[in-house]
């Protein structure tokens, strides 16, 4: 009294399924995904830091002492990050079973309820991507600066990218590990 | 058990170089930010350590190796890793350290964590055996 797997499944969130990526690396694919998650976070952090740090070290040329330094990296490019942090963070401290919408929990508004909260997250760090797009363009690319200075924009575009697939990869990882350990203990 | 001793020899000897290196970059220099890399692949086992005692205990099966705590300890881990790697390129971007101190603590970094790995593998079936 199984339905095989392939055809359909009824703990399935998407309509289609996320494809299997590296099933052969078996039962190390949860450890892995979230190693590569932990290293995207901190490649997102250092790449902002790197902005910012080259910002604080920032000088003028050497041949003109007088001409300023444009534009420097503020409070309002840290507000991206910070909504992708807290994206991420509400994400993952949903409990992935309510989510599927599993039929053994008793309250039946849980599952509408993880699944707002779901929301919200994911709409936090598409804020914080979106906010970082927009500060690329407004603050940077719009005003006309050099090349070096269009860095800081890129900067933040890339810590908000690397922090949503950080997410994502996170997601993926433990969420699939459990569908495996499920399938075994049936 | 008789290749454990070349192996500790040759772990060590590895060990000495790559903080040789992490040392000759800050000291030819005289800028000794570059220690930090030491300090943060010293601290980068530490996470999984702590937090592998969190996961199993003897009911659960051994397939289970996710549990909340195990999975914020390798998160930290890979937190680590990546920041002592990116540290020198960090500090060697905005013209702090030369290129040659961030290239040296690279490498120096990169021989210290791969000894604490290798130490890790090679003598894991010792303590296993007890069990």
């Amino acid at each position: 009294m199984s339905l095989p797997r392939s055809d359909y499944d009824p703990r399935r969130v998407c309509l289609n399924p996320f494809p299997g990526l590296n099933i052969s690396l078996g039962k190390h694919r949860r450890t892995l995904g979230v190693y590569i998650a932990g290293g995207l976070f901190a490649l997102a952090t250092w790449t902002f830091l790197d902005a910012a740090i080259l910002s604080a070290h920032a000088h003028p040329p050497y041949n003109e002492p007088d001409y300023p330094v444009p534009v420097h990296v503020g409070f309002v490019d840290w507000v991206p990050g910070i909504n992708s942090l807290l994206g991420m963070l509400v994400i993952n401290l949903i409990d992935k079973d309510r989510v599927r919408g599993d039929e053994g929990f008793g309250d039946s508004r849980a599952v509408w309820r993880a699944r707002l909260f779901l929301f919200v997250g994911f709409a936090l760090m598409a804020g914080g991507l979106a906010g970082s797009v927009a500060l690329l363009v407004l603050k940077y690319v719009l005003q006309g600066y050099q090349e070096q200075y269009l860095y800081y924009g890129y900067a933040n575009v890339a810590q908000n990218v690397s922090l949503m697939l950080s997410a994502v990869v996170l997601w993926i990882a433990q969420s699939s590990s459990s569908e495996y350990e499920y399938s075994l203990a049936i | 058990m008789a290749a454990g001793l070349k192996t500790v020899i040759l772990l060590s000897f590895v060990l000495a170089v790559g903080f040789l290196m992490i040392i000759l970059s800050c000291a030819l220099w005289s800028n000794w930010l570059p220690l930090l890399v030491a300090l943060t692949f010293v601290v980068a086992p530490l996470p999984n350590a702590l937090f592998s005692h969190c996961g199993a205990d003897d009911f659960s099966t051994d397939l289970g190796e996710g549990s909340g705590p195990v999975d914020l300890g390798r998160f930290i881990t890979a937190i680590i890793v990546v920041t002592g790697f990116s540290l020198p390129l960090v500090l060697a971007h905005s013209e702090i350290i030369r290129p040659g101190a961030c290239v040296m603590s690279i490498v120096g970094g990169g021989l210290v964590y791969g000894t604490i790995l290798s130490y890790t593998a090679a003598f894991k079936q010792d303590d296993s055996e007890y069990d």
